[in-house]
Order: structure tokens, then C-alpha cells, then sequence
């Protein structure tokens, strides 16, 4: 669960830069799609530059021309003005968020969208597995990125203009401050630039740290009961300590950085001021007035300390992390989700079995021992098949087969005459229905749920399948056909009659139940299968009980990776496994 | 951004910690009785004790940052006025300036290299305290009871140990900087009052401003950002919705429509999420204005008295730099709110951390005991509600029991205080004579093996999970443990057979059984508890592990938990329960007479009558022949009377009786 406690810093580097660069593209048509906005950002930040102007450069005047010359009225003036700046500042800033938002929004909106597209595929794609932390990304993550993207916006956008208008001020009150104070800016920004990819790294390692020690603690809790057993609880913490012990590293190393980005903030904004001081005679010599110096260290201590100081923090904090949850929320799309590409419709059928496999073999890696193994099988139109053999001996994967959602490794699958191999046709569902055991309901209205495989089905069709499934008492529970259902109020059983029914109403014409009526009682699986086997057209029935065995027209008994069919007592006379499951049913009760 | 994280996610957090503890709360009050009712010493207990013992964990880191903290604070406050000392000498053209200039380069570089360590410092301290109360949180865990744990979700552990840990890890750092935090803005206005009395006064006229501003903002955001979070909450539950008929979506091919349904709500959450930023544009906006006026207006102040020549201009800057630096009195905030979310974190830490270890003793069983197991007077509560009562009962060394009884008759119960999962509330269990609490840790684990309906594996390749905890445990044992139980087939299907990582391959539930079966089997304990481990195997695989168990050279003593009347006929004697009581204790032949027992197999849904084959045999189930358990016999399933409705043919049931035993 958590063996990659410690991995070298140097991976993340990579990752970054791996991510930086796949991000660029996307960032980039983001960007320039919302070019409206970026520029009424900018017009309102240009407003943030006056202010910024005024600040230093009213105080400059205030002094020179007022109160130095004990001209108070001129003086309290030039500070009126900055006073009024400052107050037309607040709708500015209130129109800078109302744009913000245009720019967060749709990101977090693309984000959530991919995530759930990449999470559906996943867990869909053939041999896909859901992906557990789906849910986490699709909430914290996002958020995270969000508020990220939002404070870097904001921060840079601010440093920008603050910039711009502190530089401008310098520049008007006298130009050879701009000679004092642009070496050490400069100086420090290069000595924080340089420190980002390092500090990015940090932060990479840290949140991948803290990742694993979530999951272990999660991994503990849920395993709890089996470590007591095993009695590995020591082993269980010594991982544990070791996560830690590499998250507390993590922290240390951001530690450091962190300082290094504080020495950097004083380079730029706290060595101008020293310089400034220790030039001031000289500056006097060249005819710059007090209240121009005042003005300048104004600029320096009120405007540009502040601002390159969030910027510093936000972009190492907020920027590094925002890298991170960007470049996983992107993850190119698992290949193997993506809908085979032939692009073929249904072609011609040939052949007038409803499902024939020839030589059909599946095994799940190269060094695995294949689960199934030269499978010839033969199903004629509206035969009712049922399938029979010990756990775990490929039934469910005969069926993934003959729905076409798992490719075999080898040999010739045809269902309903269109070949599967090499790839399915696009539209499978038009051919066959595949119920898997855990049915699936979403919350939405019964007839919605009913009708999920034809959603044209009409009133009627959906009234006669309730009526053939017997399914009145559940529609009656759950408050009729159009009420909302809460699927976790339903039990396994009624959730099963769900997904029976919707079946019944699908026009495809083979049925393929994976133990799809595991959960319910024999006299209502024996209804389900009734209605479905009266129904036009094939149905494959992996069977649980010997009663839904012995409703089959023929049994195929699936024993490792051979099988034999049959009627029920040709395989009683010549199968010893499936005498030895039917006495075990029997035996029983099941 | 600052502002943005300080203001709105870590309410939402907050939140979110305030509901989790709201959850935590109900299940907490009766543990904390159920240990004073043992008379138990408590162990200091709580969140104050767990952050104390972070300060004592970084006492030293602590006390350097507070010095170096406060020492920058001091730099910081002396900055402006010898700057302004220094600038009024120079403008007046007065000789004497080097030195004043030479003592800001000192404070400067002082301030800067004392803030940096002030943050290297303050995060060192956060690391090593937050790792300390991991490590405290996550021992506790292991070494609790496992019924005190059961209360804490995984979901909920996880935020303990992470979200939870680092906010009271932060204690001490909070601490050590509270001081200082507080002396910058009080220093810078007692200096500015020292400047000039008039300043100081606009300016403490403008901070009530501030403080109403503030609040104003408090009470409007917290209303959308609970919206926001409501619509994004229902999102994801549709998305878990959708991921859990992932099977049936791939099948339909409905991707697509799933994911329309799943984002339906984006557009609300966007309408909500925009209702935020113009909340937060407001207060921002608000703050934005307020700080420049107050220092504006103690400018406006301070140039009417440089103009009356009651101030210079050096001292007229650094009373505008004293005035932003005391308007920064909100930044004591920061390590206030950080000690506020460290306490109500630390409860829900040390609520882990206090778990009281289970005690073991320091007994070695017998050497030559042979797993004979005894409860005596045995019970258990669970939330006030009696699950098992006085349960008295022996099996002998070596024998198989089966435990019977309805859903909620207390069976698990009894299979976790057999083998000291854990305590009964009243009660002994002994193991081969010995109580089980006596027993150092080691050897219990060694001697007891338990198989759950749904085994549960802590990471690491098959080989791992199923060597997990006995040593030493070679390849050949894993696999031969494997093959009992019938995993090694599909095991070997796995890409990397038993060198699998777990995590990498999706099993199904009876594929998890066989894995858990065989690592109970790895263990060849004296006792061994299967606790309905055999619920999603068929009924063949799982007679041919049954019987792999028996025949194999172990001789312990089984504990089964069964809902089958076949185990339940195959074992020595069961052990019948009813609502916690033993009803009685007999081999299965004796006690199939009585039709309450028969009803216990009574599928409770459907009209099938349960078929009950062994009565017949009454003599094979005797107590007394532990190794008896008889060679597959096909037969034996099939001897009474089958079902009629399932229409079952004469003569197929005589081509069966005709086999006899053979297989």
C-alpha cells in the first residue's frame, strides 16, 4: 500500500517538467479563449498602478510642496487625492473578483468534467478498475487547484501593476532611483526563480508523503481486524513511521526552502531601502528633495515589500501545488477507454447462430495461465443456455466474451452473425443485453431506471414488463413508477428486479445474466427467467441454483479450462463436475 | 491568495472537522464510560494533553523560535525610527550619520536573517510535532481494541492522521510566536504615540472600523460556501453512483449519458461558486481600502505637524511605517486561529492516540496443548445492547465446532473473543487452560489463525497477504496454504502470479475468501476461527477446502461459523446460539429433531423447505471422533428426499446412489 515511501526527489523534477509541458498547450488555449476577460483584468489592475502612483508620489509632493513649506492646505490636498484613488480602489477591486470568477469558473468546470470522464472511462474500459481516489479528485482536488489558480491570479496580477506604478513614481519623482532600486529587485526575483523548481519539488514530495499516509491509515483501519489476527500490528506501524518519518523530511526540506524564499523577499525589497539610505547624500548632491526621498521609500516599504512578498509565498506555495493537482486532474485518458476505433456499424450478418466462439482463448498477461482455452461454443437462435461451474472458473469472463467488452487473446467470437474480433462493431447494445451481478440503479425515477437500455420504450412496453416480472409490490413500495428512487433504500434483491427488468424491455436480441438473480429467492428468479426466456431472441444465463440450470434448454458445465454441454441429463450421465455441483445445490437447499 | 486560504477554505475545512467531530461525539461518550465502568485507569486523556506533549516533543525548536521571532519583532520595530533618524540627519546635512546608517545596515540584516529563521524554525517545529502525534495517533490505533476502533471510519482515520495531525502540529510553532506576533503591532503604536500623540490617536480612531468590516464578511461568506459545497457533495455522490455500475455502464455503453447525468449540477455549482468571489470581492475590496486610509490619515496628520515644525521628515515616515506595521494587529490572528484549530484537531487525534493498548500477558501456551478452547460465563455489550450472554461452553482439543444461529444470534461475536479479536465485558476465554489475556502477543497470533467473509489485506503482493504475520514462511508453504484453499488456480492466472501487488488486481469476493482462507491456513494454529469464510464459495469448493483443512496435518481446533447445514453436519458438535444465549451444544444429527433448529436454516425468503440430508447419519457427527470428517461423498448431499418442483429425475438420483462414494 504505501512501499514508495521514499523516492527521490529527482523523479518529481522530471514530473513537473513533464507536466509543465503537457499543460502548456491547454493553459495556453485557455488563456487566449478568454482574452475579454484577461483585458478587463488588466484595465482594472491599471487603476491598482495609480493608486500606487499616487501613494508615493502624493506623499512626495505633500511634503515638497506643502508641509515642508508649512503650505498645510496644498499638502492636505495632494493627500485628498490619493485619498480619493484609494477609495475608487474598492469597486475596482470588486470588478477584479467579478472577473476572476470568469476565469476560475470554467476551469474548475473543465476540471470536474474531465475528472468524471476519466473516472467513467476507467472504471468502463475493458479489465478497468474503478479508481479509488476518483472521488477525492473530483472534490478536494479541484478545489484545490481553484483556489490555487485563483491566488496566482490575483497576486501576480497585483505584483504586476503595484510594479508598474511604484517604477513609474521612481521614475518621475527622480530617475536615478530607478538605478538604486532595480539591481537588487532584480537580484532577488533571479535568486527566488531560481529556487522554484527546487521548491516545487518540495512541495511534490510532500504532498505525495502526506498521500501515502492517508492511504495507510486508511489501509490500516479497514485491514484493522485482519492485522490483529495476523498479530502485524508492529509491522504495520513500522510502515506507518516510516511514512511519517519521510513526510516530516518532506516538510523540512520545504522548511529550508521556504527560508531561502524569505532571504529572497529581503533581497528585493529590504536591500533597496539600505541602498537608498546610504546613497541619500549622494542623491541630495544631485538635487533630489526630501519629499521626494520620502516619496521613494514609500514605494519601497508600502507598496513593493508587500506585494513581492505574496507574490513569493503564493507562487512557491500555491504555484508548485497547483502544478501538481493540474498535472494529475489531466492524466492523458487511459487508451485502452477509448471505444475501438473500426468505426464499423452492425456489417452484414453471416452465419445463424445468435452467439458462436471458435477457439476462444483469455488469459491476463503473457505469463498467466489462460482462464479460458481453445472455447468452441455454439448457441442457435432463441436457445436458452445456462452456464454452470465451481467459483472462479470463467464464467464471467465467457460472458465479458460474448458481450464483447473483453477482447479474447485469440480465436473468433460472432454474436448475432457480426464478428467481434478484431474489433466490435460501435453499436453493441443494439445486439445484446449484458446484466452483470451487482446491479446497477441510479437515483432517477423507476420508469427512467426501467427503461435505461431503450429510452423510446413506451408506456405500454414498460407497464408489460412490470406485469411479467411481477414487479408491482416493488413499484407500489417505492411509491410508482415515476417517483425518485434512493438506491441505497433498495435492497440487492429489488435492485437485481431493476436491472431484470430493464432487460425484459431492451430490444436486443440476446440476453446475457451473470448471475444476475443471485439475490433473489427461487420462486421470483424463476419468474425473471420465465418472462425473459418468453421473450424473442437468445438468453445465456450464468446459473447459480439448479433450478435455473434445469429451465435451460442445454447447460454448458465449465470445469478449468475445458467444457462440455449439454442437456441436463446428457451432463449428469457424462460430467463429474456437474453431478458434483448439481449434489451440492441439491444438498443444500441452494 | 493569503487571504483567500485564510478566509475560505479552511472554513470549509473547519466545517467539515466540526461535522466529523459532531459524528464522532455520540460514539466517543460511551467508550469513555465503558472504561471507567472497568475501573481501568484512564489514561491522560484529550486534545490539551496531546498538545502539551507536542511542546514537550519541541521544546527546544520552540524555545529558539520564540526567541529569534521575538528578537526580529524587536529589529522590525527599530527599523523606522533609526532609518528616520538617520535620513534627518543627512537631509539637515548634519555630520554623524554613518554610524546610524552603519546600525540600520545591523537591524536590517538582523530582521531579515531572524525572519528567515523564523520560518525555517516555526515549519521544522510543525514537522517534528505533527510526525509525533502521527506516530502517536497511528500506534494507538494498532495496539487498541478493536471494538473501541470500530467507531472510526477509514475515511475518518485518514483525516485524523493527516488534516487533523498537521493542524495540531502546529501548536507549539502557534505558541512560541503568539508573543511576538502581539508585540509588533502593540510596539509599533506605543512608538508612534512616542512620535507624535496625534497620530497615534487618528489612528486608534480608525480601527474599529477595521474590526466591524471583518466581521461583516465573516457572516456572509460561510452561507454560499455551504452551498457551493452541498452541489459539489451531490456531484461526487452522483459519480461514486455511476463508478459503482461501472460493469453495467461499460456494457450499455452509456458513458456518455452517465456522465451528462453526472454533471448536471455543474452549473448551479458554478452559479454558487461566482456567488463566493463576489462575497470575498467584497470584504476584500472593503480591507483593500481600509489599511491605506487609516495610513493616509496619519500621514495627513503628521504633514500638519511637519509643517507647525513639531515634526521632522524622517519622523514622519516612521510614524507612516509604524502605522502600517500596528495595523498588522490582525496578523496575531494567524497563530490565534492555528492554536483554535489545533485544539479541536488535537481532541480528534487523541481520541486515536488515547486508545487504551489491549494488554497481553507474558504465558506461553503449553507445548503440547492441543487447541482445547473454553468460555466461561462469557459476555458482551456492544452500545448498551447485550450480544452475547453467558456463554459457557467447551471444545475439546482438535475437534471441529460449527456456530449456528440467526443473523444478529451474536456468532461473530463469539469468533472474535475465541480468539481474542477481541475482550468480553465479563468472562473468561482459555486457550488449552490458559486465559487468553494471560498470553504474550506473539504466540497467541502464532497459535490462534483467523479467515473472515471479508478478509481484508494491508498492501503487498499475494505472498505477502497471505504469509502476513507468520514467521518464517517459506514460497513452498504460501503455495501449498494456497492451494488448501483453493487460490492457487486463479493465483496463478494473476500477471505476476504470487508476486502480484494486490492493489493491481481487482479480485472478486470468493477470490478474497480463498485468499484470507489461505492465510489462515499458512499459520497451522492450534486454533483456527473461520468466520463464515466460506460464504461466496460454491458449495463444492467449498466442501473440498473443508476437507482439505481436515485431512491436512492439522490438528488444531476449528471454530466455524456457518450458515450451511452441510458444515454444520460435517462438524464434531455445534454450537447453537439464539439472541446471544447458547441454546444448546451437540453434534447436528442430535439436534435436527428439534424443528427450531431446523428453522435456523430456513432460507428466510422463498418457499423452499430446507433440506436436511443428515439426520440419517446421526453417528458420523459424533463428538467424541474428531478426524472423522468422511471422504467426499457425493451421495451424502443428495440422500433425502430433493425438491420435487425442481424436477429432479428418478433415475438420475439412482445413477447417483449408484456411484456410492466414488469420486
Amino acid at each position: 500500500m504505501s512501499r514508495t515511501a521514499a523516492r527521490p526527489g529527482h523523479g518529481h523534477a522530471v514530473t513537473d517538467r513533464v507536466a509543465a509541458r503537457r499543460l502548456a498547450a491547454p493553459a495556453r488555449r485557455f488563456l487566449l479563449g478568454r482574452k475579454r476577460t484577461l483585458l478587463g483584468l488588466a484595465a482594472l489592475s491599471a487603476a491598482e498602478s495609480v493608486q500606487t502612483f499616487l501613494g508615493g508620489y502624493g506623499v512626495a509632493r505633500a511634503l515638497d510642496d506643502g508641509f515642508l513649506r508649512a503650505d498645510t492646505a496644498t499638502g492636505l490636498l495632494w493627500l485628498a487625492l490619493a485619498v480619493g484613488v484609494i477609495l475608487l480602489g474598492a469597486p475596482v477591486t470588486r470588478g477584479v473578483f467579478a472577473l476572476l470568477a470568469d476565469l476560475t469558473e470554467p476551469l474548475r468546470d473543465a476540471l470536474v468534467r474531465r475528472a468524471v470522464m476519466n473516472a467513467l472511462r476507467k472504471a468502463t474500459a475493458p479489465g478497468g478498475s474503478v479508481d479509488g481516489t476518483a472521488v477525492s479528485r473530483l472534490t478536494s482536488q479541484t478545489e484545490i487547484a481553484r483556489d490555487s489558480f485563483a491566488g496566482l491570479v490575483l497576486t501576480a496580477r497585483s505584483f504586476l501593476f503595484v510594479a508598474t506604478g511604484a517604477a513609474v513614481g521612481l521614475l518621475s519623482l527622480a530617475p536615478q532611483f530607478l538605478l538604486i532600486v532595480l539591481p537588487p529587485l532584480l537580484l532577488g526575483v533571479t535568486l527566488f526563480a531560481m529556487s522554484l523548481l527546487p521548491m516545487a519539488r518540495a512541495q511534490h514530495r510532500y504532498l505525495d508523503a502526506d498521500e501515502v499516509i492517508a492511504r495507510h491509515a486508511q489501509g490500516v483501519r479497514t485491514a484493522l481486524r485482519d492485522i490483529i489476527a495476523c498479530g502485524t500490528q508492529d509491522a504495520a506501524a513500522a510502515q506507518g513511521r516510516l511514512d511519517v518519518g519521510e513526510a516530516a523530511a518532506a516538510a523540512r526540506s520545504m522548511a529550508r526552502w521556504a527560508a531561502v524564499r524569505t532571504l529572497a523577499v529581503a533581497v528585493a525589497g529590504q536591500l533597496p531601502v539600505l541602498l537608498l539610505l546610504v546613497c541619500t547624500p549622494w542623491l541630495l548632491r544631485q538635487g533630489v528633495s526630501a519629499g521626494a526621498l520620502a516619496g521613494a521609500l514609500t514605494y519601497l516599504l508600502q507598496a513593493l515589500l508587500p506585494a513581492l512578498h505574496s507574490l513569493m509565498t503564493v507562487l512557491g506555495a500555491a504555484g508548485a501545488r497547483l502544478l501538481v493537482v493540474l498535472g494529475r486532474l489531466t492524466e492523458p485518458y487511459p487508451d485502452t477507454a477509448v471505444a475501438p476505433p473500426a468505426g464499423s456499424g452492425p456489417g452484414p450478418r453471416t452465419g445463424r447462430a445468435a452467439v458462436e466462439l471458435r477457439g476462444v482463448r483469455v488469459s491476463f498477461g503473457s505469463r498467466a495461465r489462460p482462464v479460458l482455452d481453445g472455447l468452441d461454443l455454439s448457441v442457435a437462435e432463441g436457445e436458452h443456455l445456462a452456464v454452470v461451474g465451481p467459483s472462479g472458473i470463467g464464467k464471467s469472463t465467457l460472458l465479458q466474451v460474448v458481450a464483447g467488452t473483453l477482447a479474447p487473446s485469440e480465436g473468433a467470437v460472432r454474436l448475432a452473425g457480426h464478428p467481434l474480433v478484431p474489433a466490435p462493431p460501435t453499436d453493441l447494445t443494439g445486439l445484446r443485453t449484458l446484466l452483470p451481478q451487482d446491479a446497477y440503479v441510479f437515483t432517477g425515477t423507476l420508469r427512467d431506471n426501467l427503461r435505461y437500455l431503450s429510452p423510446q420504450a413506451p408506456r405500454a412496453a414498460v407497464e408489460e414488463t412490470v406485469r411479467a416480472l411481477e414487479l408491482e409490490p416493488l413499484v407500489a413500495r417505492v411509491g410508482g413508477l415515476d417517483a425518485t428512487l434512493t438506491p441505497r433504500t433498495l435492497s440487492q434483491g429489488e435492485r437485481q428486479l431493476i436491472a431484470l427488468g430493464r432487460a425484459h424491455l431492451s430490444p436486443a436480441p440476446v440476453l446475457l445474466l451473470d448471475e444476475a438473480t443471485s439475490h433473489l429467492d427461487p420462486s421470483a428468479e424463476a419468474v425473471a427467467e420465465r418472462a425473459l426466456a418468453a421473450r424473442p431472441g437468445t438468453l445465456v444465463v450464468v446459473a447459480h441454483r439448479l433450478s435455473s440450470a434445469l429451465r435451460a434448454h442445454r447447460v454448458l458445465a465449465l470445469d478449468g479450462t475445458h467444457a462440455r454441454s449439454g442437456t441436463h441429463e446428457e451432463l449428469l450421465a457424462r460430467s463429474a463436475l456437474y453431478r458434483d455441483l448439481v449434489g451440492h445445490w441439491h444438498g443444500t437447499g441452494r | 491568495m493569503t487571504r483567500l486560504e485564510r478566509a475560505e477554505r479552511p472554513r470549509g475545512l473547519r466545517q467539515r472537522d466540526e461535522e466529523r467531530r459532531d459524528q464522532g461525539q455520540p460514539a466517543a461518550k460511551p467508550r469513555d464510560e465503558g472504561r471507567r465502568e472497568k475501573g481501568r485507569t484512564a489514561p491522560a486523556s484529550g486534545g490539551d494533553s496531546l498538545l502539551r506533549g507536542t511542546v514537550r516533543h519541541t521544546w527546544f525548536i520552540a524555545a529558539v523560535l520564540g526567541f529569534c521571532s521575538t528578537a526580529a519583532a524587536g529589529c522590525a520595530l527599530a527599523v523606522p525610527a533609526v532609518i528616520g533618524h538617520a535620513l534627518d540627519l543627512m537631509l539637515d546635512r548634519r555630520p554623524g550619520a554613518g554610524p546610524w546608517l552603519a546600525l540600520s545596515a545591523v537591524l536590517l540584516a538582523g530582521e531579515v536573517i531572524l525572519e528567515a529563521a523564523r520560518v525555517l524554525l516555526s515549519q521544522l517545529a510543525n514537522a517534528r510535532a505533527t510526525a509525533w502525534v502521527r506516530i502517536r495517533a497511528l500506534t494507538g490505533l494498532l495496539g487498541g481494541p478493536l471494538e473501541r476502533a470500530a467507531s472510526y471510519s477509514p475515511g475518518d482515520v485518514a483525516a485524523r492522521l493527516c488534516v487533523n495531525a498537521a493542524d495540531s502540529g502546529a501548536a507549539p510553532a502557534a505558541l512560541a510566536t503568539i508573543v511576538s506576533s502581539l508585540l509588533a503591532p502593540v510596539g509599533a503604536l506605543v512608538a508612534l504615540a512616542l512620535i507624535d500623540p496625534w497620530t497615534a490617536a487618528v489612528f486608534l480612531a480608525g480601527v474599529p472600523l477595521l474590526l466591524l468590516l471583518l466581521r461583516a464578511f465573516a457572516r456572509h461568506s460561510s452561507d454560499s460556501v455551504g452551498r457551493y459545497q452541498r452541489v459539489q457533495a451531490d456531484i461526487a455522490a452522483r459519480l461514486a453512483e455511476a463508478l459503482e455500475g461501472a460493469r453495467t455502464v461499460a456494457a450499455a455503453g452509456t458513458v456518455g449519458r452517465e456522465a451528462r447525468r453526472v454533471l448536471a449540477p455543474l452549473d448551479e455549482l458554478a452559479l454558487h461558486g461566482r456567488r463566493m468571489w463576489t462575497v470575498h470581492g467584497r470584504a476584500v475590496a472593503h480591507s483593500g481600502v481600509l489599511l491605506p486610509l487609516l495610513v493616509t490619515a496619519v500621514l495627513a496628520v503628521g504633514g500638519v505637524r511637519v509643517s507647525q515644525g513639531a515634526l521632522s521628515v524622517g519622523e514622519l515616515l516612521a510614524a507612516s511605517r509604524y502605522a502600517a506595521l500596528a495595523a498588522g494587529v490582525g496578523g496575531v490572528a494567524s497563530p490565534l486561529g492555528a492554536l483554535v484549530r489545533a485544539r479541536s484537531a488535537a481532541r480528534r487525534t487523541a481520541e486515536l492516540a488515547d486508545l487504551e493498548p489491549m494488554p497481553h500477558g507474558r504465558e506461553v501456551l503449553p507445548a503440547d496443548g492441543t487447541g482445547a478452547l473454553e468460555l466461561r460465563g462469557v459476555g458482551v455489550v456492544r452500545g448498551g445492547v447485550p450480544v452475547l450472554t453467558d456463554v459457557t461452553l467447551e471444545v475439546p482439543g482438535g475437534a471441529t465446532a460449527a456456530v449456528v444461529g440467526r443473523s444478529g444470534s451474536g456468532k461473530s461475536s463469539l469468533a472474535a473473543v475465541a480468539g481474542r479479536l477481541e475482550d468480553p465485558d465479563v468472562g473468561q476465554v482459555l486457550l488449552d487452560g490458559i486465559p487468553l489475556p494471560h498470553v504474550v502477543r506473539s504466540d497467541l497470533r502464532a497459535c490462534v489463525a483467523y479467515a473472515f467473509a471479508r478478509p481484508e489485506f494491508p498492501g503487498g503482493t499475494v505472498a505477502e497477504a497471505v504469509a502476513a504475520g507468520a514467521v518464517p514462511t517459506s514460497g513452498e508453504q504460501v503455495r501449498h496454504a494456497a492451494a488448501l484453499a483453493h487460490a492457487d488456480g486463479f493465483v496463478r492466472l494473476l500477471p505476476q502470479g504470487y508476486g502480484t501487488p494486490l492493489d493491481q488486481v481487482p479480485l472478486s469476493g470468493g477470490e478474497r475468501q480463498r485468499l484470507g482462507l489461505a492465510r489462515a491456513f499458512v499459520r497451522r494454529g492450534r486454533l483456527t476461527v473461520l468466520d463464515d469464510a466460506t460464504s461466496s464459495l460454491d458449495t463444492a469448493t467449498e466442501r473440498q477446502v473443508e476437507l482439505a483443512l481436515s485431512r491436512s496435518s492439522f490438528s488444531g481446533t476449528r471454530l466455524v461459523v456457518a450458515h450451511r447445514v452441510s458444515t454444520a453436519a460435517r462438524a464434531d458438535l455445534v454450537i447453537w446460539l439464539e439472541a446471544g444465549r447458547v441454546r444448546r451444544v451437540a453434534p447436528h444429527g442430535e439436534l435436527w429433531r428439534d424443528p427450531d433448529y431446523r428453522a435456523v436454516f430456513a432460507p428466510e425468503p422463498g418457499p423452499q423447505k430446507p433440506a436436511g440430508p443428515y439426520p440419517a447419519h446421526p453417528a458420523r457427527t459424533a463428538p467424541d471422533a474428531p478426524d472423522r470428517v468422511p471422504a467426499p461423498d457425493p451421495s451424502r448431499s443428495t440422500g433425502a428426499a430433493p425438491p420435487s418442483r425442481t424436477g429432479w429425475s428418478p433415475a438420475a438420483l439412482a445413477e447417483r446412489r449408484g456411484r456410492g462414494t466414488g469420486r
